[in-house]
This record gives C-alpha cells, structure tokens and sequence, in this order.
C-alpha cells in the first residue's frame, strides 16, 4: 500500500471514529443524522483505501439512507426505562469490549500475507470489484444474500406497519 | 507510513466498542439504535481487512461481500427502530 493509500485510510478512520463520537453525544435528530453521515463517509473511505470500492459505495447509499432517517424531525423520542447503574455497566463493558479487541488486534501482527487484486485462480478483480462480490453474493453464497434479502423485507414490512400508526398528542400525554 | 491488519483490526475495535457504548448508554430508542451502524461498520472494516491480508486460501474478497451485507443489515436495522419509536403526531 503505498502512502497516498495510508494517508486516506488514516484520515477516513479518523473521520469514523469522530463521527461515532458526535453520535455518541449529540442529541438533536439533525445533528445525529450529520454525525451518521460523517461516519459513514469515514467506512467508505477506510473501504475504498483497502481497494473495496463497490463496498464503499454500498456502505456510503446505505449510511447515507440511515442519516436521513435518522435526521427526520418528525419521529418520537422513546426514553427506555433503564436506570444509570446498568447504564454505566453497559459503559464499562464497551471498555473491557474495545481492550480485549484490541488486544486480539495486537495479536493480529502475524499476517504478513500481501493483498495483489487477483484471485488464487488468476481473475482479475481491480480496484472496484463489483463483477467479483457480485459472482460471490448470487452464486456461492446466495443463501446468505437471500437471507439478508428476507431480513430487509421484514424490517420494510414491520417500519411500514408501526410507521403508519400516529399516537396522537394527549394520548402521550396521558402516559407520562 | 503504511496500514497494516493490526491497523484495520484496531479501527475496527474502535467502532464497535464506539457502537456497544452508544447502545449501552444513549436512553433514547432511535439513537441507541443508532450504535448498531457503527458497530457493523466495525466488524465490516475487520472482514475486509482480514480478507485483504489473510486469505491466503480462500476467495479474498468473502469480507468485502460480508461488509456489503452488513451495510444493508444496518440500513434495515434503523428503519425498524425509527419507525417502532412511532411518528410525531402533528396535531
């Protein structure tokens, strides 16, 4: 990987990681739907840098989506009734998550294994590769694009059903 | 400078711890929902960080497939948590 590569892997890590963080601590729907796109732009462009462009470009149309989403001012702001304890435990376990990943990561150095953009059998994929996942996704391993593809339809069909369903105000109100 | 795996696995365990503090902490549905996206972003960088350098006997390119995935997963995920918190009614 030469430097120019390095320098966009760095920097679009940089730019996840700070979107993640906005999300985590922003609030308003806008701002989080902002802090979404950051981060999506930020994978796109780690994707891209490891040469998995058509992976980029999928992961940038779908976080891009999720931030719009996200950003719409017009869905309702559901507190979950969890108190701070497990709250902070659920806070203290993403850190003993991040330090035993890490670790795995550091362990990790003994792949000294160079990435040429060919297959073993001698296909060429390139920089984009999108004739190759495609040939992956509908022939060895359709069984799990089809179960994504199921996945997707439930999520449409349960969004579309509870979306439909406007609770109008006073009712909320009764229930605080 | 250059990237190598232990680089990629590392963001990607920054996302994912990212992602699991978001879910943990956040009160409100949509953004704790929210944690998910990044949490697959970070497992999705770890696939095609591995398929790069290590496949050295399978298809390389398993992660990159595993990552698109994951994105559309992610996409799905979201949509069904905005739309469980239910829409404002305007009136």
């Amino acid at each position: 990987m030469d430097s120019l590569h390095a320098i966009g892997f760095y920097v679009s890590a940089a730019l996840a990681g700070v979107g993640g963080v906005l999300l985590a601590f922003l609030n308003a729907h806008w701002n989080r739907g902002v802090a979404l796109a950051i981060t999506g732009l930020g994978v796109a462009g780690v994707y891209a840098s490891l040469s998995a462009g058509f992976a980029a470009v999928v992961v940038l149309v779908c976080y891009a989506a999720c931030a719009l989403l996200v950003a719409r001012p017009d869905y309702r702001t559901v507190e979950l009734a969890v108190g701070s304890v497990w709250r902070q435990v659920g806070a203290v376990g993403a850190a003993v998550l991040f330090a035993a990943l890490a670790y795995a990561a550091f362990r990790g150095q003994f792949a000294h294994a160079t990435f040429t953009g060919y297959e073993p059998g001698g296909f060429k994929v390139g920089a984009f590769g999108s004739v190759a996942v495609a040939r992956l996704l509908f022939t060895h391993d359709a069984l799990a694009t089809e179960a994504i593809g199921a996945v997707v339809l439930v999520a449409l069909v349960g969004a579309a059903v509870f979306w439909r369903r406007e609770r109008p105000r006073d009712e909320r109100e009764g229930r605080r | 400078m250059s990237v190598s795996l232990v680089s990629v696995l590392f963001v990607g365990a920054v996302l994912i711890a990212l992602g699991a503090f978001i879910a943990a902490w956040k009160r409100d549905l949509t953004t704790a929902v929210t944690g998910l996206p990044v949490m697959f972003a970070g497992a999705g960088i770890m696939f095609v960080g591995v398929a790069r350098w290590g496949a050295a006997s399978g298809a390389p390119l398993i992660g990159q497939e595993v990552a698109v995935l994951l994105a559309i997963a992610a996409l799905s995920a979201v949509g069904l948590g905005v739309a469980l918190a239910g829409r404002e009614s305007s009136r």
